[in-house]
């Protein structure tokens, strides 16, 4: 522990890794066609001289970043994500190399919400948002039982705090 | 209450006049200093300008015969839109501050304009009246003092109970502003007015040989050019004093127990006031020129107003000397205890930040290297800069907590110093990077209400102060 404070213990979901190298690949797949039927363009159309060594160029960063976000990068999110909720604070943390902390009062907690999109379903998980007056905060990939706990424990707590805070 | 009230007639003046004043540059622009043009942007854009312009003042007209509030004991109804109508509901006891100006036009007719800011960000987030008569001014902000004062008083709040006697704290004198238009550098004034000049003598004095001529004469006769020089300081000087005196002349700064109330301007004159508990921060701004006299602008932070806004209305004087402006805040708000002594970092942190990613300088340097290899030294240059830049910064961030209190200050050549209470951040964050742990430092940042939100952001505080910070945010208050 690079600093004294107390860590959150709460993890997200093992199935976070799958699900994220999923979608990455989907994406990264979506991309590199996208940089292929240009290259076919280029050739075709006779496009400036420029064009297809920049698409190249492109095309190889776009491998170098999947190699990373398909292989490590989930990986590395699921295994450092942390949180932890409890009456007064919202923590987080998260990140292996950029390690962030974040704590959130209660009283200030506006809303929050539960997300789930095509591939969230498909491993029965949920983003769970929190928003404040100032800014949003997501965690990711949680169970859908554990999320939808959570949602209702975060709305109770701000509630509750939210009259405290007016009553001073 | 009665029901839907218009606006004052005078709306149409106020407006028309407004809109003339935005739109007179483009014409003048295009019917004045493109006269002689018949290029196509230029015929089509008079025909479009006029057209624009029937439509503007069409609509002022709707707007005035359309537009209408309602003010109940608990809440403003806008009554807006001449196709699409909306109305436009907000409580009265949401409003966090007040602003009334009162421009030439305004004064013509005996009245004011007001503008009320809630609490919300965007585009909705204020309420404003135009026009307003004096009285009715009156009788809407008794009505939110009311409102505000029963929620004040069924919470248990004390800041209600006592007397409201205003306090004098600032009142700007002569050398006051003498000494704010000469920090304004106002005065600077003088190079356009001596080219100005210039030009004019080179054609009075040589029209046939043109501006060489006319510089040879002022080489000749040097003495002519140090009294040009002598004359323009002292027009541009007048003329900047006379700038800031109708903006910054009777400027006063005066509360009760609470609110804050600031009034200024000769020509246009603004009310500004706002309850002291919605005070989310105090910035204390220091340029260069301010640090080398001395002096100091104090802005209050809320979270109504923008803060771009914020320059304009809740700033307190931007000229104070630095020691009065602390003495004004520590008067007013007695829980900002603004310290003057703050420990700065140890010298390792220096280190760490030239340590940094220097991404302008690559940029610029690829860029170059791209498309124009001759000018690679200007990345020399830009290299330089970001170094002094970052010793600057280093020279100046400091940082200090002291119980609920939280200090910072950072900047470059313009040191900011914010100050807020650990109750009104809301949130708290603390990163560390592969390069800080190498330096056992850490970034910590926290948001406070304001629009748009307000991000202090603190590089290279120690593990230990982190964590600390971390503990301090997470204990409840004192107070609370």
């Amino acid at each position: 522990m690079y600093i004294h404070i107390e860590e959150p213990t709460e993890k997200i979901s093992k199935d976070a890794v799958q699900m994220w190298r999923l979608t990455n690949t989907i994406g990264h797949a979506i991309a590199l066609i996208i940089i292929a039927v240009l290259l076919y363009c280029t050739d075709y159309f006779h496009w400036y001289g420029w064009v297809s060594p920049v698409l190249y160029s492109l095309g190889g960063l776009l491998i170098l970043s999947a190699l990373y976000s398909i292989l490590l990068e989930p990986v590395f999110v699921q295994r450092h994500w942390r949180y932890r909720i409890d009456e007064e604070f919202i923590q987080l943390k998260n990140g292996k190399w950029n390690t962030k902390h974040v704590v959130i009062p209660m009283e200030k907690v506006e809303y929050v919400r539960t997300e789930q999109g095509p591939f969230l379903r498909k491993y029965g998980l949920y983003d769970l948002e929190v928003g404040t007056t100032t800014s949003n905060h997501t965690i990711p990939a949680i169970p859908q039982a554990e999320a939808e706990r959570l949602k209702a424990v975060i709305a109770t707590y701000a509630k509750v705090r939210d009259e405290e805070e007016e009553a001073i | 209450m009665s029901g839907i009230q218009r606006f004052h007639p005078a709306f149409l003046v106020v407006e028309l006049v407004s809109f003339v004043k935005g739109i007179f540059f483009v014409y003048f622009f295009l019917f004045v200093l493109k006269a002689q043009s018949t290029s196509g942007w230029v015929v089509w854009g008079r025909y479009i300008l006029i057209a624009w312009s029937v439509w503007a003042i069409v609509n002022i007209f709707l707007k005035w015969r359309f537009h209408g509030y309602e003010v109940t004991e608990r809440t403003i109804v806008l009554h807006e839109g001449v196709l699409v109508k909306t109305r436009r509901t907000a409580g009265l006891d949401r409003v966090h501050n007040q602003t009334s100006n009162t421009t030439f036009v305004h004064k013509w007719f005996g009245l004011t304009s007001l503008k009320l800011e809630t609490g919300t960000s965007g585009d909705h987030g204020e309420i404003e009246f135009p026009v307003i008569t004096q009285e009715e001014k009156e009788r809407i902000l008794s009505l939110i003092g009311l409102q505000q004062q029963e929620n004040g008083s069924r919470e248990g709040d004390e800041f209600f109970e006592a007397e409201t006697v205003r306090t004098m704290r600032f009142q700007s004198k002569k050398k006051d502003l003498i000494r704010a238009s000469f920090t304004s550098l106002s005065f600077l004034a003088i190079f356009p007015l001596l080219s100005a000049a210039y030009s004019n003598l080179a054609v009075f004095f040589n029209l046939e040989d043109g501006a060489e001529g006319a510089w040879d004469y002022l080489v000749l006769h040097w003495w002519m050019l140090i009294i040009l020089f002598v004359i323009a300081l002292l027009i541009s000087s007048v003329i900047g004093y006379v700038r800031v005196y109708l903006k910054y002349g009777k400027f006063t700064i005066s509360d009760d127990h609470d609110k804050i109330y600031i009034e200024k301007g000769v020509a246009n004159v603004t009310h500004f006031s706002i309850p002291k508990r919605n005070v989310q921060a105090v910035v204390v701004e220091q340029s260069i020129l301010k640090r080398l006299l001395g002096l100091a602008s104090v802005k209050l932070i809320s979270a109504g107003s923008s803060e771009l806004e914020s320059e304009e209305t809740s700033s307190l004087y931007p000229f104070l000397p630095k020691h009065e402006a602390y003495r004004i805040i520590q008067d007013m708000l007695p829980h900002y205890e603004i310290q003057e002594e703050m420990r700065r970092f140890p010298r390792h942190v220096l280190w760490a930040k030239l340590l940094r990613p220097y991404y302008v300088t690559a940029l610029s340097i690829a860029g170059f290297l791209i498309f124009k290899p001759t000018f690679l030294w200007v990345s020399a240059i830009l290299f330089m800069v970001a170094i002094i830049l970052r010793v600057l910064d280093y020279t100046f961030t400091s940082y200090i907590r002291h119980g609920d209190l939280i200090q910072i200050r950072s900047g470059a050549l313009t040191t900011e110093t914010f100050v807020t209470h650990k109750r009104r951040i809301q949130q708290a964050t603390v990163t560390h990077s592969w390069l800080q742990r190498r330096f056992g430092i850490a970034t910590l940042s926290f948001t406070n209400r304001a629009d748009p939100t307000h991000v202090s952001e603190l590089y290279g505080v120690s593990r230990e102060e982190a964590g600390e910070f971390y503990d301090w945010y997470r204990q409840k208050s004192a107070s609370s």
